[in-house]
């Protein structure tokens, strides 16, 4: 084979994995619900075992607001590498920090209509708080996976654009153990993880 | 009398309105309590209820009830609460907020701290110290930390420059409280990288003890007599202006108020402090500061009132809302009824019904 010849073999393989691989890659919306004790779960995280897959991407930012002395969302989960937005969208100070096993940060304080990042760039748990106000906590679930969810209050999940397959899950929740578990997942098959 | 009343009808209209509206919509309840000794030989106990969230989509209300009791008056334990020994409303005003295209528009209309300088509680209260520093004590003829306002404060620009400006009368708590009247308070506040500096000027009617308070005098004097005497010696009005400055990075905050005016005709008084407060991640759940402070209040020329304070906090969060608070405090030179040096220690509490 001439050198000539070695990039259009390439362009050759290249786009005929894209055309068959896109063809047999058919993703759906995985739906699911979330129960402990019975009871719907609001507020936990699942996710697929995915670290290698592109997953779906967005351009909109992901935010931890702060507004009303409070963290919102309560429980966010992002993919690990993820930078999230804080902004102080109250008129007194905050001061965001976290010093458990995630990420380990501390932001300082700073006033409303500002905004500060931080970048969760492991998997793993942060516990978040501002250092002002003592009732102000929020968790961010860092996970190694593009596939992944937080419950609404009825316990219930949508993760967007699941290839079909088979796949080792995991849910999280406050004060829980992990639940673990592996499944065929298809558009007919809805996941329902529960802790007793 | 008529504005004070008509005050005090705004804010109850306020409460019902939001306690009315709110039932539908989003709202957190606050309990927070404390308890704490001094080696001052005062203890204090406090109990503060608060009620806040968004009655509609961008209307958010804030409604802060309180009691407190110390075994006598001090500054101990004062940073954040007053100690009335009879529940008082403190914070009860709604607030919307304005985003225009990067810019900052604020409304808060009832009844709110006086946005003068570092002067929201979460500033003083809850970092470690225990005691106002002298600038924000009453007994000590600077600025209080239980001034309120009745009225209306508008906040504009962007985020790293804003105006705040509030028009109202006072609505002091406690036991020194300003007459009533026009009271003006205006601020800037500029955000350069991890520096934020800030400029306020207060215009307002000088404060005075309450009928029957007077022991708290720091002249030591005591008796109705002295309420008469404080009247006529506290004429005119009380002009404050002043600069505080904060710089923070990686967990650790320099910061700093320094404030000039004339609590009276005839009277000056001037003072600062400067905190360095560290919260670096490794430290956890622990804040400590340091704390080096200053007051001066002179009257006709004549020096009345020269202290220096020192101060070393630390506040431990523990477990399911509990934190604890331990302080020592150096008077380097005398200020009335004051020990040289005294231990501040406290427990609080606190949670939150959503």
């Amino acid at each position: 084979m001439s050198r000539g010849r070695v990039p259009f073999v390439v362009v050759a393989l290249w786009s005929a994995s894209a055309i068959f691989g896109s063809a047999t890659a058919r993703t759906f919306d995985l739906r699911g619900t979330v129960s402990a004790g019975g009871r719907p779960e609001p507020d936990a995280v699942v996710w697929l075992d995915a670290p290698d897959a592109d997953g779906p991407r967005s351009d909109k930012p992901v935010v931890l607001d702060q507004r009303s002395l409070g963290f919102f969302p309560r429980v966010l989960a992002v993919r690990a590498g993820t930078t999230v937005d804080l902004p102080n969208n109250d008129r007194v100070f905050h001061n965001v920090f976290s010093f458990h096993d995630g990420k380990r940060f501390d932001l300082g304080v700073y006033p409303v209509g500002m905004t500060k990042q931080v970048r969760f760039d492991k998997p793993g748990l942060s516990r978040i708080f501002c250092n002002i106000h003592p009732n102000m906590a929020a968790y961010v679930k860092a996970v190694d996976s593009p596939y992944f969810a937080v419950s609404d209050r009825d316990g219930r999940f949508t993760i967007a654009a699941v290839p079909e397959g088979t796949y080792s899950y995991h849910a999280w929740r406050p004060g829980r153990q992990d639940l673990t578990g592996s499944a065929a997942l298809n558009p007919d098959r809805l996941l329902a993880l529960q802790w007793r | 009398m008529a504005l004070k009343t008509c005050a005090r009808a705004i804010v109850c209209g306020i409460v019902v309105a939001c306690a009315t509206i709110a039932s539908a919509q989003s709202v957190a309840v606050e309990l927070d309590q404390s308890a704490g000794y001094s080696t001052e030989d005062v203890a204090a106990a406090h109990t503060k209820l608060r009620a806040f969230g968004e009655v509609l989509p961008a209307i958010r209300f804030n409604v802060t009830g309180t009691w407190g009791k110390q075994s006598e008056e001090s500054d101990a334990f004062a940073a954040a609460y007053p100690y009335t020994d009879r529940p008082v409303v403190l914070d009860a005003y709604a607030e919307r907020t304005f985003r225009p295209a990067g810019r900052l528009f604020g409304l808060r209309v009832g009844r709110y701290r006086t946005p003068f300088g570092i002067s929201s509680e979460s500033d003083q209260g809850y970092v470690g110290f225990q005691r106002n520093p002298l600038i924000r004590y009453d007994d000590f003829f600077a600025l209080s930390s239980t001034f309120f306002e009745h009225g209306a404060n508008v906040m504009f620009g962007a985020p790293r420059a804003s105006l705040e400006a509030s028009l109202g009368a006072p609505g002091d708590v406690g036991e020194h409280t300003r007459s009533t009247g026009l009271d003006t308070v205006l601020r800037g506040q500029i955000v350069a990288g991890a520096v934020i500096v800030g400029a306020s000027y207060i215009d307002t009617r000088p404060h005075l003890p309450r009928a029957g308070a007077d022991s708290a005098s720091p002249f030591g004097a005591a008796g109705g007599e002295v309420e008469v005497e404080a009247r006529e010696v506290a004429p005119g009005r009380a002009t404050f202006g002043g600069i505080d400055v904060r710089w923070m990075r990686g967990g650790v905050q320099l910061r700093g108020e320094f404030i000039a005016g004339r609590p009276f005709d005839g009277a000056r008084t001037r003072g600062g402090y400067v905190d360095l407060i560290v919260h670096r991640p490794f430290m956890g759940p622990i804040t400590t500061a340091l704390r080096a402070e200053q007051l001066t209040h002179t009257d006709a020329g004549v020096l009345m009132l020269q202290g220096e304070r020192y101060t070393a906090a630390t506040r431990v969060r523990l477990p399911h809302g509990f934190a604890a608070h331990v302080e020592i405090v150096h008077n380097s030179r005398a200020l009335p009824e004051r020990r040289a040096t005294a231990v501040d220690m406290a427990l609080s509490y606190s949670v939150r019904l959503e």
